[in-house]
């Protein structure tokens, strides 16, 4: 177990770009269009390595590459590492990083994107740190081994908090309705405007991390019943990605009242409700 | 190391459209190059609209005056290895808008162009072919810098390298949008 959960640790940044590949691939068949072939995310990896990078300055190019490391250790943490509940905090601290990058160049758009990533994450994260207390709750156990082999499903006990985790995870991917902080056709990317290069490959790929981190906390609902896990995180991909084809994007305000007024009662109420009945 | 790297250039090039004052016909064929008819993503080729991680320079259109400044700041914002396709017959030689007082007849006369897409509007097969030809020009091109020593004239004729030409520019058309002038 420890083993396999350290290898998908090591490959993750692969991992992910095989899915951001199927995505892809998924997406340009749901449009009725061929699709790029499933390793594209690879051939871009490889092109940008070939690429002049144009640095802004060093610390806007530092960041990007924070954003990347501090991503795979939020993966390591959740897969290996100390706790789930300090994967969330990492994730959050890279997206952090992310952002002082994206605040320290002048670019209108790259500020843009900053502050609406930051908006992303007072939406998204307070889901996260409920979804990952309501897993302590049911299975009594902050890491991922100890909720393997729970011998319970943590999504019975909680189908509220997941459907609000399910519907998180637009926001987080920055999936439409709400890819604001990216916003291609708007602000171009928003905070990765300005990279270039090496230093773009780094926050491309870190997005890719990204599927990994989330994938694996959906897949912990399934909890010991490991059929049941993978089938969640097909059907709830399968879903983000119908939903972001047939959506446009909202606004920022929107987003939040979505998140706090919505999902964040929901994910409290049945967080709240298993605290007492237990 | 590089030569391997080359190899992956054909399957992900990225592209950057600008139009410069162009009647949209010649956009209208690049979008349905893109759209679910011809597809061009199966061939890994994106529309990114961000110059810093383009290859690919599509212009159409035959470079009004306003645009120039902003054509050439898009070309040196890009990062080498790149190429530059011109669409449509406005882009190759100005077309219908040639010789008005507020064209430039083409884009070549501000940067290097290494295809040229004719047809008024350029067909999406034609766009299709012409993206095919940059590309294999673009995987024979080096990753060092393209310096820009072929002078231009300058907006009182006068020959100059092209960054004083972006600035004097943007001085002269770009600061004189209404609401502007008072600062
Ligand atoms: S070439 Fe013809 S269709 Fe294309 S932009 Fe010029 S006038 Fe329009």
């Amino acid at each position: 177990m420890k083993a396999i959960l350290l290898l998908v640790a090591l490959l993750s940044p692969i991992l992910g770009g095989i899915v951001y590949g199927i995505e892809r691939k998924l997406k340009a068949r749901m449009q009725n269009r061929m699709g790029p072939p499933l390793l594209q995310p690879f051939y871009d990896f490889f092109k940008l390595a070939d690429k002049r990078a144009l640095q802004i300055h060093s610390f806007h190019s530092l960041m990007g590459i924070a954003f990347f490391v501090a991503a795979w250790f939020a993966v390591f943490a959740l897969l290996v590492g100390p706790n789930i509940l300090v994967a969330v905090f990492l994730h959050v601290l890279a997206l952090l990083f992310f952002t002082a990058g994206g605040f320290s160049v002048k670019s209108p758009y790259s500020v843009m994107g900053a502050l609406r990533e930051l908006a992303h994450i007072l939406a998204a994260e307070p889901i996260l740190v409920f979804a990952v207390i309501a897993l302590y709750l049911t299975t009594g156990s902050w890491d991922i081994e100890g909720i393997l082999s729970s011998g319970k499903v943590p999504l019975f006990e909680m189908p509220l908090l997941f459907a609000a985790l399910v519907l998180t995870i637009p926001i987080v991917l920055k999936r439409s309705p709400f890819d604001i902080s990216e916003a291609h056709q708007e602000i171009i990317g928003g905070a990765e405007i300005e990279y270039s290069g090496i230093f773009y490959e780094a926050v491309y790929t870190a997005k890719w991390l990204e599927y990994i981190f989330i994938g694996t906390l959906i897949f912990l609902f399934g909890g010991s019943n490991y059929l049941i896990g993978f089938l969640l995180v097909a059907l709830t991909f399968l879903l983000v990605w119908l939903i972001d084809n047939s959506t446009t994007r909202l606004t920022v305000h929107h987003m939040m009242k979505f998140a706090w007024g919505v999902l964040l009662p929901l994910a409290a109420f049945n967080v709240f409700w298993i605290a007492i009945w237990r | 190391m590089f030569g391997f790297l080359k190899r992956f250039r054909k399957k992900s090039p990225w592209i950057l459209h600008y139009n410069t004052g162009s009647c949209n016909g010649c956009d209208i064929e690049i979008l349905a190059c893109l759209g679910p008819k011809y597809d061009l993503e199966r061939f890994g080729i994106v529309n990114k609209g961000n110059p810093k991680q383009a290859d690919i320079l599509l212009v159409t259109g035959p470079v009004t005056k306003r645009a120039r400044a902003r054509l050439l700041r898009l070309y040196m914002q890009m990062p080498e290895p790149k190429v530059v396709v011109a669409v449509g017959a406005c882009a190759c030689t100005g077309g219908v808008f040639r010789y008005m007082y507020n064209v430039e007849n083409g884009v070549d006369r501000y940067i290097p162009v290494d295809v040229y897409v004719p047809g008024c509007a350029a067909r999406p097969e034609n766009i299709i072919e012409g993206v095919k030809k940059a590309i294999e020009i673009w995987e024979r091109k080096k990753k060092e810098r393209i310096e820009l020593p072929k002078l231009v004239e300058g907006v009182e004729g006068e020959p100059l390298d092209r960054r004083t030409l972006i600035r004097q520019l943007e001085e002269k058309f770009c600061k004189r949008l209404p609401g502007e002038e008072e600062e």
